[in-house]
């Protein structure tokens, strides 16, 4: 199987001759530029591709024997071709796609050379295991999620995963999936994913804290009157009392309605809004008239409050 | 082949010795950062600490091994990278208010 040659001079942008102390430079200049901790959310994972070509170019210019190994294969390669290893060039045995995995982040074309853990330990520079690189990503939940908790199936970095959403869950919270992040370079842990949890608006709730809120039309005789209605509560509906005399803006308690927290639920709360009827029929028209006529209220029209 | 992904069941809290575990570092070290101010508990659930918590402490031990700053350092440069990312935030989501 071919891979593609890399030019790990070009990937740090430094001649065929650059000393140690050059590539070393040039290496902490790229590095400081295409960290993918230091690039917009957006950016990140591209960041991170490049990222690795510049570690992987570093970790075989910075090492005597790998960098021997490498020059050795001629000047005559540019990145990109059909790369074929000469015999002998990795050790140990044949070298399987299945056994590429485990060098981790760093590419076909170096496996193919250093075989797969890189040729053993490195002599000097930094040799922790480092681990994999995290993964964030956005995580859009419904309310109803929240309520119930679910399950949802996500892509990131043309990975699918099922994430089981807590029941409970706030906007803004993180969700952190211990070793589903990229693998490590060098034989540390892999890396966690970071889900940070954006809550979806829903039509009909808003969301005050641990309390949902919700508008209640009604009709001004219900709300001078009182009356049963009926409420369509995320858990389903219920019979509400509106007590007489109920001003638009009063808010109306459904007690434990509202959002989970550990075993207790917030409140959901009816803001009482009257609606006046828009084409009255002629018999509305006479009895408001006549009400009119009977209004005991003190001035020509409410207070402001 | 079509592989079914196992159900994945994250954290959102984490307690000092799973942050320590998270972060690959001692407990000890943990507490120690604790008291420097560059790893904050939970203000909601004190004693534990929140997924973005560990996030935060992996991305400054990772900009410290890769490119040498020191834990204060990157604790700056994270929370100069929380306020860009809102500000790009912001300013997409005002773009589009403009246009639409």
């Amino acid at each position: 199987m071919a891979v593609k040659f890399r030019d790990y001079y070009e990937v740090l942008g430094v001649p065929r001759t650059a000393t140690a102390e050059e590539i070393k430079r040039a290496y902490r200049s790229l590095a400081r530029k295409h960290h993918p901790d230091l690039q917009p959310a957006a950016e990140r994972a591209r960041a991170a591709e490049r990222f690795k070509e510049i570690n992987e170019a570093h970790d075989v210019l910075s090492d005597a024997d790998k960098r021997a190994k490498y020059d050795a294969l001629g000047a005559d390669w540019k990145g990109g071709m059909d790369f074929t290893p000469p015999p002998g060039a990795r050790r140990g045995p044949t070298v399987t796609t299945t056994d590429w995995e485990d060098v981790g982040d760093f590419s076909d074309f170096f496996a193919s050379i250093f075989g797969e853990r890189g040729g053993g330990t490195r002599r000097g520079g930094r040799q922790v295991p480092m681990p994999g690189a995290d993964i964030e990503g956005e995580l859009p939940v419904t309310l109803e999620e929240v309520l119930r908790g679910g399950q949802r199936r996500i892509t990131l970095d043309d990975r699918s995963l099922d994430v089981t959403i807590p029941r409970g869950i706030r906007d803004g919270a993180t969700l952190r999936l211990a070793g589903q992040g990229a693998r490590s370079r060098n034989g540390g842990p892999p890396g966690d994913v970071y889900l940070h949890v954006r809550l979806l608006p829903h039509p009909r709730y808003r969301i005050s804290g641990d309390d949902l809120e919700m508008d209640l039309p009604l009709w001004p005789w219900q709300a001078v009157l009182g009356a049963d209605v009926r409420v369509d509560t995320p858990d389903g509906p219920v019979t509400l009392t509106v007590p007489a005399g109920t001003q638009t803006g009063k808010r109306l308690r459904l007690r434990g309605r509202g959002l989970p927290r550990g075993d207790k639920r917030g409140d959901l709360y009816a803001v009482a809004r009257v609606f006046v009827p828009t084409r009255p029929s002629a018999e509305e028209r006479a009895a408001y008239e006549n009400l009119r006529r009977l209004a005991t209220a003190p001035a020509d029209r409410p207070a402001t409050p | 082949m079509s592989v079914t992904p196992l159900p994945m069941h994250g954290h959102v809290h984490l307690t000092l010795r799973e942050l320590a575990v998270a972060c690959g570092i001692s407990p000890t070290r943990l507490v120690h950062l604790v008291q420097l101010g560059l790893v904050e508990p939970d203000p909601e659930a004190p004693d534990h600490f929140s997924s973005a918590a560990a996030a935060r402490l992996r991305r400054m031990l990772r900009l410290r091994a890769d490119l040498g700053v020191n834990l204060a350092g990157a604790a700056i440069i994270v929370d100069l990278m929380e306020r860009l990312d809102r500000l790009d935030a912001e300013f997409t989501r005002l773009r589009g208010q403009r246009w639409t």
